[in-house]
């Protein structure tokens, strides 16, 4: 009972050592440095909307960065041409994004696994000539840049949207973190009601094997399209979140390559694990954003070989990622202090291993890929 | 007419390249039955060390060839470190689907490191002139890629038929455990599959590279054409990497001509009929029925 009480205590210190680094940062850091962290945001969010549909329903999407790329849009076009406040385009991304994660789910039901994949990857590579191909409406390759009706030197004109600090003291670099910190939250603690909840354990039944859900009584279909629509509405909202965060958009920054380190993040992370994404887009973010500007200009190129190394090897060694790999760590060490006190509290020791047990098996057995 | 010709042998010319990749892909998927998303970015290595030999000045053929032997042992490596521990892939694709993707990361970042980022030229192996047949100009590059590629398949098709090591490699495919009872070594088989789909490779790379430019996303596209080509043909058939590659290649390029909503996007007919395909007909026009047990 004592052990599982320490690490529980751990955990809670992690949570609030993670909680002030958080809040603290943005005081901390320059200007740019407060944009990367929100770029870093955008990616947790979009990982976590992939990490639903891949790590807990196991349908494999390559092409997360397109729908990414689909909510920039929406919020880019919404804004220009259209006239809406900021935050209401977020929404209208989320729904439009659902609406089209529907659309590629209805296929995937009947295309699985690595043929899933497949076409992921060509909708990935697709969509930046589709962006090209109807340029009137997205710009083209030039890209947009969010502007809006503002008085200026006494005239209307249109100009690059702004974030304006209401609160005297916060910088708007400062107040944009903060409201996309409590966007990324809500994300985090939506998803992570659902996966706890009924619709998520079908989520899981359905990965594990389609044929016992659907016989259990879950509706195999309906699930997984839906999740499909949940997915891409989340990694809609990150892609809003992104072009709000830049104030412009453009094709190259929504290439195949944003989908693989979607992926990267999520795998790298914790696939299965609510908050894996965040820490994987975490240390995405360090080394497209810290390391790789710090090497020599020769070395630059390093990052994506290091991360695919790293990717590599993971999958090979530990694929349930760093969260998984953090949730076998503590239910190993609670067992063996457990086998510890066998002698002294007999009975209460018969007790304590079953709860071990049955907590590990709900930690870590959604954790990874296991066949 | 002559203008429809012309795009015709365009597309043509584009078909065998997306053929020679969808080669590569085929003899993976036959010998370990996964998708190799990391085809297009060996090929793409295993051209530029083509061009540092060629660079260096040594006549093309020979450059090729060494590209190829580097391209061969790449594969071998990959298959030997990565993929081979991963096991049944079709038990875990999404494990497959990570390690290769890695691969395609590791791959692309690690040549952006020895070569740069700046494009590199690589002259066309049979040269810039053209012949005109008919009004039609077809350029002799384009010739040498149809030639080349029916001389692989040829070679394919007798190393499968005719020798022991392709009979092995026959037997490991269709039933691994009973073919390592037989005495053959599985790994050894399965090893040279993915050097010769690199080895293969090589040549898709050196024919696209003079048109696009050498740069480390030279095969990105070329990807998702060669995927459509053996969807459309069926995974497992040569002949039908074949047939689809010259016909992804025609539709390629001459939708986009005549309809000018895929005007900038050539991608877009390809990615059509990949879903249309693994929608209706999941085994292509020549491949082998999947059968699952329930």
């Amino acid at each position: 009972m004592k052990t599982l009480r320490g690490l529980g205590l751990v955990q809670t210190i992690l949570w609030a050592v993670a909680l002030i680094v958080v809040i603290v940062l943005p005081f901390t850091s320059a200007p740019f440095r407060v944009e990367q962290y929100i770029t870093w945001m955008t990616i947790a969010v979009a990982a976590a909307g992939l990490n639903l549909l891949t790590g807990y329903n196991g349908q494999i999407s390559v092409g997360h960065g397109a729908l990414y790329g689909t909510g920039a849009y929406t919020v880019a076009i919404l804004v220009t041409d259209a006239e809406w406040p900021l935050l209401p385009t977020v929404i209208a991304a989320a729904i439009v994004c659902f609406v089209v994660g529907v659309i590629i789910g209805l296929p995937a039901l009947r295309i699985k696994g690595l043929y899933l994949a497949l076409v992921t990857l060509a909708v990935a590579t697709l969509f930046p000539l589709v962006i090209e191909q109807f340029s009137d409406l997205t710009g083209g390759s030039g890209g947009l840049t969010l502007t809006s009706e503002q008085l200026y030197r006494g005239s209307i004109r249109d100009r690059r949207v702004k974030w304006e600090s209401p609160i005297d003291g916060l910088a708007s670099d400062q107040w944009k973190y903060f409201i996309f910190l409590a966007i990324s939250i809500i994300c985090f603690v939506v998803i992570a009601n659902l996966v706890k909840s009924r619709v998520g354990r079908s989520l899981v039944a359905i990965r594990d094997n389609e044929t016992a859900a659907e016989v259990s009584g879950i509706n195999v279909s309906r699930t997984k399209i839906l999740t499909f629509g949940v997915s891409a509405a989340i990694a809609g909202i990150g892609g809003a979140m992104f072009a709000l965060n830049k104030g412009q958009v453009n094709p190259t920054s929504f290439t195949l390559t944003l989908s693989i380190y979607l992926l990267v993040a999520v795998v790298l992370g914790g696939a299965s694990t609510v908050i894996g994404p965040a820490i994987g887009a975490v240390i995405y973010g360090v080394f497209i954003d810290v390391i790789s500007p710090e090497l020599p200009e020769s070395l630059h190129s390093a990052t994506p070989l290091i991360l695919g190394t790293l990717l590599v090897a993971q999958m090979l060694m530990a694929p349930s990622g760093i969260v998984g790999g953090f949730h076998d760590l503590t239910a190993r060490i609670s067992r063996r202090k457990q086998g510890g006190g066998k002698q002294d509290k007999n009975e209460e020791v018969t007790v304590t291993t079953h709860e071990v047990v049955a907590e590990t098996d709900l930690e870590t057995d959604p954790g990874g890929f296991h066949p | 007419m002559n203008d429809f010709l012309e795009i015709l042998v365009v597309g043509i010319g584009n078909g065998a390249i997306y053929a020679m990749l969808g080669l590569g892909l085929v003899v993976i998927y036959r010998s370990t039955g996964l998708l190799n998303f990391a085809s297009g970015e060996l090929a793409m290595f295993s051209t530029f060390i083509v061009w540092t030999f060629w660079n260096f000045g040594l006549p093309m053929w020979l450059a090729i060839l060494g590209g190829m032997v580097g391209g061969f042992l790449i594969g071998v490596l990959v298959h030997k470190v990565a993929v081979s521990p991963l096991g049944d892939p079709h038990e875990r694709p999404l494990a497959v689907v990570i390690v290769t993707i890695g691969l395609f990361l590791g791959l692309n970042g690690a040549a952006q490191l020895i070569w740069g980022t700046v494009d590199k030229r690589l002259d066309p192996w049979f040269g810039v002139s053209q012949i005109t047949v008919g009004g039609v100009a077809i350029a002799w590059q384009k010739i040498g890629a149809v030639v080349v590629l029916f001389m692989m398949v040829l070679l394919l098709w007798a190393l499968f038929k005719f020798t022991k090591v392709g009979l092995s490699m026959r037997a490991v495919a269709s039933n691994s455990e009973s073919s390592a009872l037989c005495g053959v070594s599985v790994q050894n088989m399965l090893m040279l599959g993915w050097g010769m789909a690199a080895g293969i490779g090589t040549l898709a790379g050196v024919f696209s590279a003079p048109n696009l430019g050498l740069g480390t996303n030279l095969m990105q596209l070329t990807l998702v054409f060669g995927f459509a080509a053996i969807v459309l043909g069926g995974f497992d058939s040569i002949l039908g990497a074949v047939v689809g590659g010259f016909v992804v290649g025609i539709l390629s390029s001459v939708v986009p001509q005549y309809v000018s909503v895929f005007e900038k996007m050539p991608l877009a007919p390809a990615f059509i009929l990949i879903l249309a395909v693994l929608l209706f007909r999941p085994q292509g026009l020549f491949g082998s029925k999947e059968v699952a047990r329930v």
